[in-house]
């Protein structure tokens, strides 16, 4: 594994951790309005400084991790659920199942994920679950693509054959060596590109307003928003959401190397 | 084909709204008072296939319907057709720089140079809002501090992103062409299909004759570009919706997004439809210069 690698998966790992558990945490450092200490610089008690309603900088930057990590990962389940087993199974049996559902990929993959989300939310209104679902849900035909494609390609070769001509069933064939084997890496990396693109989508609609997490709840988004104009561009209330966001983005492209395959054929 | 992966995504779009809770009558202030009529007007009583049918129907001929919110009354046509034109121009531009840098750099880096090639990946992650903040915040500045010591006079686009001008869309174009990793990934495909081509044994043949390969490589290089400029086509439209919004530009994207906090459906549903026609369109042509290029897929012969 390269050393890139390692530092993404880190990255990732920690950020997750936080966001997963910040929802249990004692948050009134990150949330109680104390205007005595407002917008004050770094100092030990306050590690990034205080904001101008003197909520710590550092605590709700931790709290904001938890705008993203949990739907983030919910998005990642509904994608491979509703794109892996349909992608796999019709791959597999091919015909004029096969076709359509390749069809269906390919047209609904003409929607651009950005769009998509929006459309949902003007028809089903706001809220993170839905934001969480439709995020997986508009990954379906670019992941049910990729796995349609590879299962496609290798469900003619002679292991697949030799595995037929032993005598294993076929959803041994299917799962272990086509769908487990031959396309993990795949799915792994599209998960992690789904994950980045659900931090991009959250950070994006709480940072333009109107849609997503809403002050007072932080989101690294709208950190970035809040406390404009206050103070020094260089200061390290208003640097950290940005590059916080910056750094877990390029982390889910550096943990992907992780899982980067020999292009054969 | 195409036609059909339209008919696919309207079917799909108009089972989406069927699924959702409530109508659009809930919507209107006084939708309650005249629901029964509008219920018949709007065909909300007819059952899921006749609905999706008569809306294929009407949107093929350029009938999306009525505005509920957004401009209340105005065919959703009417409301996109010049912004529409505006998006279409900037993701035009957007893609042909985003292609012509992602090359330039392939280009340049063939297989070698892993610590520039790491930088490109690393700067072109951050999302677009963050670009774009860093960069209209940053112009601003600049311009600022440089009036301020009398150095120049106060341009008429300062400062961005409020008044419509060329610096504001040509930072909408450059950031869409860098920003959510457009051109590391373009630069990564493009390198990929370079080295391919380079290793292929037609060059070697055509080096081995002292022909000169740079053109010939080119031409193989076009199809891959080519596929790639209408896989990249849909990604950039997302972008560009983010990028009308945040540098308050008055396209299709913006129109979306003030739409989807309206709720207006119609609207928001036109701008899908045209979206989706957009790609659609932009794989139609990548599909037209690979056949332009390669003769094996011409004529029924392969």
């Amino acid at each position: 594994m390269t050393y890139t690698a390692r530092v993404g998966i880190a990255v990732l790992v920690a950020v997750v951790a936080v966001g997963l558990t910040s929802p249990l945490g004692a948050w009134q450092a990150a949330l109680e309005v104390s205007p005595d200490i407002a917008g004050q610089g770094p100092s030990p008690a306050h590690w990034l400084g205080t904001d101008h309603l003197g909520r710590d900088v550092f605590a709700r930057l931790q709290l904001a991790a938890g705008a993203f990590a949990g739907p983030g990962l919910l998005a990642c389940a509904v994608a491979l659920v509703l794109a892996v087993p349909l992608a796999a199974v019709t791959a597999y049996r091919g015909g004029v199942v096969g076709s359509a559902t390749r069809f269906g990929f390919t047209s609904l993959a003409a929607i651009p994920r950005f769009v998509l989300v929006l459309l949902v939310l003007s028809i089903y209104g706001d809220s993170s679950v839905t934001l969480a679902l439709v995020a997986g849900v508009s990954y379906v035909p670019m992941l049910g693509e990729a796995v349609f494609e590879r299962i496609e390609r290798l469900r003619g070769e002679e292991y697949v054959l030799a595995s037929q001509a032993h005598g294993l069933s076929g959803a041994r064939i299917l799962w272990v060596h086509l769908v487990w084997a031959a396309c993990g890496r795949l799915i792994g990396r599209h998960l992690l590109a789904l994950f980045g693109f659900y931090l991009v989508l959250e950070t994006t609609l709480s940072y333009i307003g109107g849609f997503g997490v809403q002050e007072p709840t932080p989101s690294w988004g709208n950190m970035l928003v809040f406390e404009w104009g206050r103070r020094s561009v260089f200061d390290p209330a208003l640097l950290a959401p940005g590059l916080a966001l910056w750094l877990t983005l390029a982390a889910t492209g550096w943990a992907a190397e992780a899982l980067g395959e020999v292009e054969h054929g | 084909m195409l036609a059909l992966s339209l008919v696919a995504v309207a079917t799909a779009v108009q089972l989406l709204l069927w699924a959702a809770p409530g109508d659009p009558i809930d919507l209107l202030p006084n939708g309650e008072e005249l629901r029964e009529q509008l219920s018949v007007e709007w065909g909300l009583d007819q059952p899921i296939a006749v609905r999706v049918l008569s809306y294929l129907a009407q949107a093929s001929t350029g009938n999306l319907g009525i505005s509920l919110a957004y401009r209340p009354g105005m065919p959703v046509i009417d409301v996109l057709l010049q912004p529409a034109l505006t998006s279409l121009g900037l993701l035009s531009g957007a893609v042909v720089l985003s292609l012509a840098w992602g090359t330039a750099l392939a280009v340049w880096t063939r297989g070698q140079r892993r610590q520039s090639r790491r930088l490109v990946r690393v700067l072109s992650v951050a999302p677009v809002f963050l670009l774009a903040h860093i960069g209209v915040h940053g112009i601003n500045e600049l311009t600022f501090s440089l009036i301020e010591a009398g150095n120049i006079a106060r341009p008429a686009w300062f400062a961005l992103p409020a008044e419509a001008s060329l610096v504001r869309s040509t930072l909408a174009i450059v950031l869409l062409a860098v920003g959510s990793g457009s051109l590391a990934e373009i630069h990564q495909e493009v390198e990929q299909a370079l080295l391919t081509i380079r290793r292929s044994g037609f060059v070697d043949a055509a080096r081995s004759r002292g022909e000169p390969t740079t053109l010939l490589i080119a031409r193989h290089l076009l199809i891959p570009v080519a596929s790639l400029a209408a896989a990249r086509t849909g990604f950039l439209l997302g972008g560009l919706v983010i990028l009308e919004k945040v540098l308050l530009i008055n396209g299709a994207g913006a129109i979306l997004w003030q739409a989807a906090l309206l709720r207006d459906v119609p609207v928001a549903l036109g701008i899908t439809l045209f979206s989706a026609a957009t790609v659609c369109l932009a794989r139609l042509a990548a599909d037209a210069v690979r056949i332009g290029l390669d003769p094996r897929l011409r004529g029924g012969s392969r």
